[in-house]
């Protein structure tokens, strides 16, 4: 239920902070304006993972979301802008039942909250890698999220591809993913973690 | 009673896994039971329960078999027949083999459909397999099949039991029972 990326660490990162002003959440990659040393990603689908691990009934379990959709801009060789969202209803734990059950009105209700999304609006560079902060919207509720990351860029065959990997922990009731019954925390944890390891090509 | 077993009577701990066994496959069919009525979080916490307690009986029957193997065993009584001796061999060999075999299929179960098996929460245990949709229908069936089996096996059991108090008048009942005396 995680989206993907980037971080901050709050008070730790203000060198980049003029690059925080970034651009505004634009759901989907603005057509691409060649900055000077930037570079425009985009998910290279086929090569990506963006999965999620959660408890149910005390044992460790996994799921993935085969779906979604990243726009990541780089200033330099620094990512600037993060956009991610996910197609909550192509949700999949490999288990049909487990599935319909996740997607029904008491959890992701996909009917109504069909996407989620995670939009960053700063990210800095930390010790490990990158820290994207924004606003992180499952189930139509809207939470500011760290999405701690590393991003590396590299050259394959004369193109220009990154490859980014994180994982961050959300806890479902905040999003209300758990309404009624799901609501108690025996069975079906409150802390998901979600990881993802995506491979981007530079689109210009 | 003593804690060990005598060439009279089973001691206090072999009793103590017998009736223990007992009271836990009565929960578990009450679970199993519970669990299918129920839907979602209810389900999820049943069943939970029921791999719980059923990882529970494989431990104590492991348990108990070692402590068969270091203390002696009232013998039956001089006057069965070879059959009813062959019979009740038969019978305890089949309530261990399936003490073992029905906890097993379940685990197995869980581990082909994806749910690993927690106990009470605080172990995870290992998958014994991996998913696979096709073996956990099968083994659904095989554990419910064992299930049954194991109902007709008790029943003869008990039938045993009582025959041997009833018609035999000798102690094979009693030396199990606490708070008797033989």
């Amino acid at each position: 239920m995680r989206c993907a990326p980037l971080v901050a660490t709050l008070a730790l990162t203000l060198c980049s902070a003029a690059a925080a002003a970034a651009p505004p959440p634009a759901a989907m990659p603005a057509a691409a304006a060649p900055a000077a040393a930037g570079a425009h990603y985009r998910l290279d689908a086929a090569n990506s993972s963006l999965e999620f691990t959660f408890l149910q009934a005390g044992a460790r379990n996994t799921g993935r979301f085969p779906r979604f959709t990243v726009a990541l801009d780089c200033q330099g060789a620094d990512p600037q802008r993060l956009e991610v969202t996910v197609d909550v209803a192509a949700l999949d734990t490999d288990d049909k039942d487990r599935d319909d059950t996740l997607r029904s009105a008491d959890l992701f209700a996909v009917k109504k909250f069909p996407q989620a999304t995670f939009s960053a609006t700063h990210i800095t560079r930390t010790a490990g890698g990158y820290d994207a902060v924004g606003g992180l919207t499952i189930r139509g509720v809207t939470r500011e999220t760290h999405v701690p990351f590393s991003f590396r860029a590299a050259h394959e065959g004369g193109a220009t591809v990154g490859y980014m990997t994180g994982r961050t922990v959300v806890r479902r009731l905040d999003f209300g993913v758990g309404q009624g019954d799901w609501k108690a925390t025996d069975q079906a944890g409150n802390e998901v973690t979600v990881a993802f390891k995506l491979r981007l090509t530079a689109a210009d | 009673m003593t804690l060990r077993n005598t060439t009279r009577r089973w001691g206090a701990i072999a009793q103590l896994f017998h009736w223990l066994i007992v009271a836990l496959i009565l929960i578990q069919v009450w679970l199993a039971l519970r669990a299918d009525e129920l839907t979602g979080m209810g389900k999820l916490r049943e069943l939970a329960k029921h791999k719980s307690v059923g990882i529970t009986i494989l431990m104590l029957v492991i348990l108990r078999l070692l402590w068969r193997s270091r203390n002696p065993h009232p013998p039956l009584p001089d006057n069965l027949k070879p059959y009813e001796r062959s019979l009740a061999r038969f019978t305890h060999g089949a309530l261990y083999a399936l003490l073992f075999a029905i906890p097993l299929s379940g685990w197995t179960m869980s581990s082909a459909r994806g749910f690993p098996v927690s106990w009470f929460g605080f172990v995870q245990l290992p998958d014994l397999v991996p998913k696979n949709h096709t073996l956990y229908e099968w083994l659904v069936m095989t554990h419910v099949t064992l299930v049954c089996v194991l109902a007709v096996i008790v029943a003869l059991h008990v039938l045993g039991a009582l025959k041997h108090h009833f018609v035999h008048k000798d102690d094979v009942l009693k030396r199990m029972l606490p708070f008797t005396r033989t």
